[in-house]
């Protein structure tokens, strides 16, 4: 029984530290305009848009996070084969990870912006030096609590895998439900502010995204400060019940029945299809059919 | 016409020809003769099972309602990410749990990598429909199809003006899940087969127990697994071009290419994994 109870509580750590890796995760690819949005921010120049937006989707967000989670917990984990402190050997190769998403996002976005030269989009240095340390802030935190909470899968729950392994395979994951869950709130509801709020943005605004601020030019910060307030959380939350459902009916259900884990799954799949049936119904019921605005019908 | 511009894509079924089909046979049946001679007859059921968990991958892949780029703006249905990459975030998944279950038994294993996988998508699908509900105020609509084939509703009333659809109707939230527990399932279904054939051979290479050479097994089988999940998804992905809604989508019925494509990488592959410790005994 205690082993259950000391098992619940390293799920509920864990669930924590993915919940805040997902939020950092997503503030971090917006920021730096990594997910899929970014096409339009690529596209913008080449329709006379020019803008003041960072730039660095040379990558995917999984393969990316991918790379920097277990690049972070192959680095600790040959830090803790020195028996160096396992928190120590985490920060260390957290930060080290970040130092090689600097860079990346560094020449990302000088490649990228260069490519566009012809149109007129100018390399803005000063993005470049204010807008990649925060990036890198919130890489590091995000790394940083996945690399914790793989150790924690590891060496308090006893997963097979070694930490650079379970590094690629939750870095994957992290990018996955971070660019899924978030991007659509970047996109839509930031790139395409303009735009009316509960309807698509048609396919002739494309390109036109808002560049302009309360005072000035738009630029990444202003995205970030945008979707911390539901794009990340909500990232967060995300990729945090999966880590929390995931861990949690094989830790408890486990010690009843071998089957135990997998029934449990498959009735928390059923409670999110109802969930997920619940919401769609709810929009369709308050929000009704499509109406054209009035300009567009006029 | 599509609504973003470009010609429409073919969504029919688009057999493979029949020199593929005839190479991809040839290829499978050299890659078993060879696991035959290397692995005996260990190796032979370990290459059968490594094919048929790249074509379970490749399979579920065509599940997941992707909608990429145009998703991210609501511009098309679907989730707003690439194929092979949120196919691999679930199935990576799901092999986290299939491994987790290894001790158990074959069955629970790969019981667990399906569950394990499907849970991801079912999360992630529901989250993507809070955000489209509650942070963009947009209700799904399927672009394909005018009804959802589950729950039988209309769609074309809630499509906004110039766009393919937006959201995730029902139907893709569970074609997304069953993506996900097929790739669980694959992705297991390779561990395991592959974790079987590095248990038997290197305590004998290494002159080693097996409780001994267990982190050398499970972090070489680790990896080949993730490795052959990306190459059947991004072969799928390839497959599907661009974007899916998912079951329904026309471009659904693709899949049949993709399954033979998915096999004989899966066998081109899975020899060299099985084969890389008989190579290096002889070195």
């Amino acid at each position: 029984m205690e082993e259950i109870i000391f098992g619940i509580g390293i799920t509920a750590l864990a669930g924590a530290l993915a919940t805040v890796a997902g939020a950092a995760e997503d503030v971090e690819s917006d920021i730096g305009s990594q997910g899929d949005p970014n096409s339009q921010v690529q596209l913008a120049p080449q329709m006379g848009y020019i803008h003041r937006i960072f730039n660095k989707a040379i990558a995917g967000e999984p393969p990316a996070y991918g790379l920097w989670v277990a690049l972070g917990a192959g680095l600790a984990w040959a830090f803790m084969a020195m028996q160096i402190n396992p928190i120590l050997a985490i920060v260390l190769g957290s930060a080290l990870a970040v130092f090689v998403q600097g860079v990346y996002a560094t020449t990302a976005y000088l490649g990228r912006t260069a490519s566009l030269a012809k149109f007129g989009q100018p390399v803005y240095i000063d993005i470049l030096k204010s807008m990649t340390t925060v990036t890198m802030a919130h890489a590091f935190v995000a790394i940083f609590a996945t690399v914790a909470m793989c150790h924690l899968i590891i060496s308090a729950l006893g997963h097979p895998f070694p930490l650079p392994l379970l590094g690629l395979v939750w870095g994957i994951a992290l990018g996955a439900a971070g660019s899924a869950t978030g991007n659509p709130f970047y996109g839509k509801e930031r790139q395409y502010q303009e735009q009316k709020f509960g309807a698509g943005v048609p396919i002739s605004a494309s390109g036109n995204i808002v560049r302009y601020a309360e005072a000035g030019q738009r630029n990444s910060l202003d995205n970030g400060f945008f979707s911390a307030k539901l794009g990340g959380p909500a990232s967060g939350i995300c990729f945090g019940l999966i880590v929390f459902f995931e861990l949690w009916r094989t830790v408890v259900f486990e010690e009843f029945n071998i089957w135990g884990p997998i029934i449990v799954g498959v009735f928390v799949i059923l409670v999110f299809a109802i969930i997920d049936r619940y919401i769609e119904v709810w929009a369709r019921k308050n929000f009704g059919p499509y109406t054209a605005p009035e300009e567009a019908s006029s | 016409m599509s609504a973003l511009g470009g010609p429409k894509q073919a969504g029919g079924i688009q057999p493979p020809t029949t020199m593929g089909l005839v190479l991809g046979i040839v290829l499978i049946i050299i890659a078993l003769i060879l696991a035959f001679f290397l692995v005996q007859m260990a190796g032979l059921i370990a290459l059968i099972g490594i094919i048929i968990g790249g074509v379970l991958i490749g399979f579920g892949v065509h599940f997941v309602p992707v909608g990429g780029a145009p998703a991210a703006m609501g511009q098309a249905p679907g989730i707003a990410t690439g194929v092979a990459m949120l196919a691999a975030g679930a199935g990576l998944a799901g092999l986290f749990g299939g491994a987790w279950a290894a001790p158990l038994g074959f069955a629970v294993a790969l019981a667990g990598g399906a569950i394990g996988g499907g849970l991801l998508m079912a999360i992630t699908c529901t989250m993507v429909n809070v955000i489209y509900v509650f942070g963009m105020g947009i209700p799904a609509a399927s672009g394909k199809v005018d009804k959802d084939p589950i729950t039988g509703d209309s769609f074309p009333e809630y499509k906004s003006q110039g766009t393919e659809g937006h959201g995730l109707p029902f139907i893709s939230w569970v074609g997304g899940v069953i993506g996900g527990a097929l790739g669980g399932l694959g992705g297991t279904l390779i561990y395991l087969e592959l974790l079987d054939v590095y248990q038997a051979q290197l305590p004998v290479i290494l002159n080693a127990t097996v409780e001994q050479i267990a982190p050398i097994a499970i972090s070489l089988a680790g990896i080949f697994a993730v490795a052959m999940f990306l190459i059947n998804a991004v072969l799928a992905a390839y497959n599907i071009t661009g974007t899916i809604e998912g079951p329904h989508d026309p471009k659904f019925k693709r899949f049949p290419r993709a399954i033979i494509a998915a096999a004989v990488a899966s066998a081109v592959a899975g020899i060299f994994a099985i084969g890389l410790l008989e190579l290096v005994g002889v070195f």
